[in-house]
């Protein structure tokens, strides 16, 4: 099998795509972000319970491939219990590190930069990237949703 | 006559990438030396635009244009050259129908009938026609092999039908239509019928005054033909009194700023400069399948589909999305809890090349409550050899996502 690809899923992703952290509905959620990739059909809800500016509660639920998941998965695990100051500039710190041609100085940790793998791969990038840039969209915004459904 | 043994060598492409499992012909099909060289030529050493030149160089060029236009009547066995409209493609024809014959004669509380194995192509043109008259888009249901339930199609029509459109082959399931009865059916009734044969004509031979047909649209890209051209067959009785579709140059026999008189058909649908190398090209592809046998390549093809079903029904954990009893050369599956993107992306490292996605069948995957799933299509230059390789990489990603 392809050492490359090899690469990309590593060990991380798997396990996160087989067993995705907080991966369930919130019916009581502050907010419910979609995020849709239009051109594979990937498709993630993610539930936020919202005080006082910080991420109490992160869930999120839906269909899309191992690196996708395993990102949203990431995502959710990472930015629960944060403000949205510090939220905001750990999805930039991710994307930067995942999709820049210059090396990230910065330590990401092994979970995150299994996803920099990604960057070999022009098709697979933006499944690293689905859930990160619409939160970056909401946060950006103040934490609101910008687009309905 | 063109062996199926050798024909990969007819087959540049192969050359150049020799691992090359090319599995993905329901998207396009690869193209033979003939057709690329027929197409460089004709800008190297003949290129003119067509119509109204008088030198040399622009009446040969319009000749052989308008010779494409025989070869493919003759080709699909078409009454006259005079019912073949070059378009850009399977959508533009199915744009073309919908917008110039069926918008003027549609009302409000009409109906159209399609089918729900419809490529969007032949579907989203029909639903805005029908959106804009307020009428109704009505759709033929299917059972859980992918067959198209004929009892309910009978029931659905009525003098409130204004159009029947239907795909010969289903791009997403492989399904073979019966098309022959759908057309006796809906004329039965007599409710002018469409069929997409996009997916059907560079396997399967097409009889259009056998068959009675009054449209038949097909892309010259997945005949082993350029990208861009395509044809609409449309009986001469319904040709001759429809609208253009654009308008512009050479569709027009006199202008002047208060009226336009415009050609007859085909030429009024054929608004400027067309694509002229591409239908070069697409007769040479056809002179090319013209040389073939096509009862080997039919039996060749359905044997390749049939073996690679069975083998991949032998893997755990994997459906075969779509079951018909008649089945064309596309094989679409789906494997418990991987997403055919990690397949195809895995697939592809190994030089496999097969499509992963909805397919532009939207609906179909919602029918089967899927989002999307891997498809091989195969064709003339495809080995047995590679039906197996497929099935071991298939196994070992299903071991590598354990």
């Amino acid at each position: 099998m392809n050492e490359r690809l090899k690469g990309l899923y590593k060990t991380i992703i798997l396990e996160h795509n087989k067993e995705p952290f907080f991966y369930e509905k919130n019916e009581e959620a502050t907010y419910v972000l979609k995020a849709y990739n239009q051109i594979c059909g990937d498709r993630f809800e993610l539930y936020f319970e919202v005080e006082n500016g910080v991420i109490e509660d992160l869930t999120f639920h839906g269909f899309g491939c191992a690196i996708s998941k395993a990102s949203t998965s990431v995502l959710v695990k990472n930015l629960k219990g944060k403000d949205f100051v510090k939220a905001l500039l750990f999805c930039r710190q991710f994307l930067s590190a995942t999709t820049s041609e210059v090396e990230s100085k910065e330590n990401l940790g092994e979970e995150l930069e299994a996803f920099s793998a990604a960057k070999e791969f022009p098709g697979r990038l933006k499944c690293a990237t689905l859930a990160w840039d619409e939160m970056v969209g909401f946060l950006e915004n103040g934490g609101r949703l910008t687009v309905d459904g | 006559m063109i062996e199926l043994k050798n024909i990969k060598s007819h087959f540049p492409i192969f050359q150049h990438h020799p691992d090359l499992v090319y599995l993905d012909n329901a998207a396009t099909t690869q193209k033979p030396k003939s057709v690329i060289d027929a197409i460089s030529n004709f800008y190297e050493k003949e290129n003119a635009n067509i119509h109204r030149g008088i030198y040399p160089l622009a009446v040969s060029a319009s000749q052989r244009y308008e010779a494409v236009r025989g070869k493919v009547a003759q080709f699909l066995n078409a009454e006259s050259a005079d019912e073949i409209v070059y378009t850009s493609g399977t959508t533009a024809s199915i744009n073309l129908v919908a917008h110039s014959f069926l918008s003027p004669r549609l009302e409000a509380g009409d109906e159209v009938i399609i089918s729900v194995m419809e490529h969007h192509a032949n579907l989203i043109p029909w639903q805005m026609t029908c959106k804009n008259a307020g009428a109704h888009l009505r759709v033929i249901p299917m059972n859980q092999l992918g067959e198209l339930d004929l009892t309910a199609f009978k029931n659905m029509l009525s003098s409130k039908v204004k159009m029947v459109a239907i795909t010969h082959i289903s791009n997403s399931l492989g399904t073979i239509n019966p098309i022959a009865e759908m057309i006796d059916l809906a004329h039965q009734n007599n409710i002018p019928i469409l069929v997409d044969g996009a997916q059907s004509v560079a396997h399967y031979p097409i009889d259009l005054q056998a068959l009675e047909v009054d449209f038949f649209t097909f892309s010259g890209h997945k005949l082993f033909g350029p990208t861009g051209i395509g044809i609409l067959y449309g009986k001469k009785k319904y040709l001759s009194k429809m609208q253009p579709y654009q308008f512009g140059g050479d569709m027009i026999k006199n202008v002047t700023f208060e009226e336009t008189t415009f050609a007859d058909a085909p030429q009024r649908f054929e608004a400027g400069t067309t694509n002229i190398a591409g239908v070069i090209g697409l007769g040479v592809a056809i002179d090319f399948v013209n040389e073939l046998d096509r009862n080997v390549v039919r039996s060749f093809l359905k044997k390749m589909e049939s073996d690679l079903a069975d083998k991949l029904l032998n893997v755990n954990g994997l459906s075969v999305v779509g079951q018909a009893k008649n089945k064309s050369a596309i094989v679409s599956f789906s494997m418990e809890n991987i997403h055919p993107h990690d397949i195809a992306t895995f697939l592809g490292a190994e030089n496999i090349a097969i499509r992963a996605g909805h397919h532009c069948t939207q609906p179909v995957m919602d029918f089967f409550q899927i989002p999307a799933t891997t498809r091989a299509s195969f064709s003339i230059y495809n080995q047995a050899a590679e039906v197996d390789f497929f099935v071991e990489k298939v196994k070992e990603i299903k071991q590598f996502f354990g």
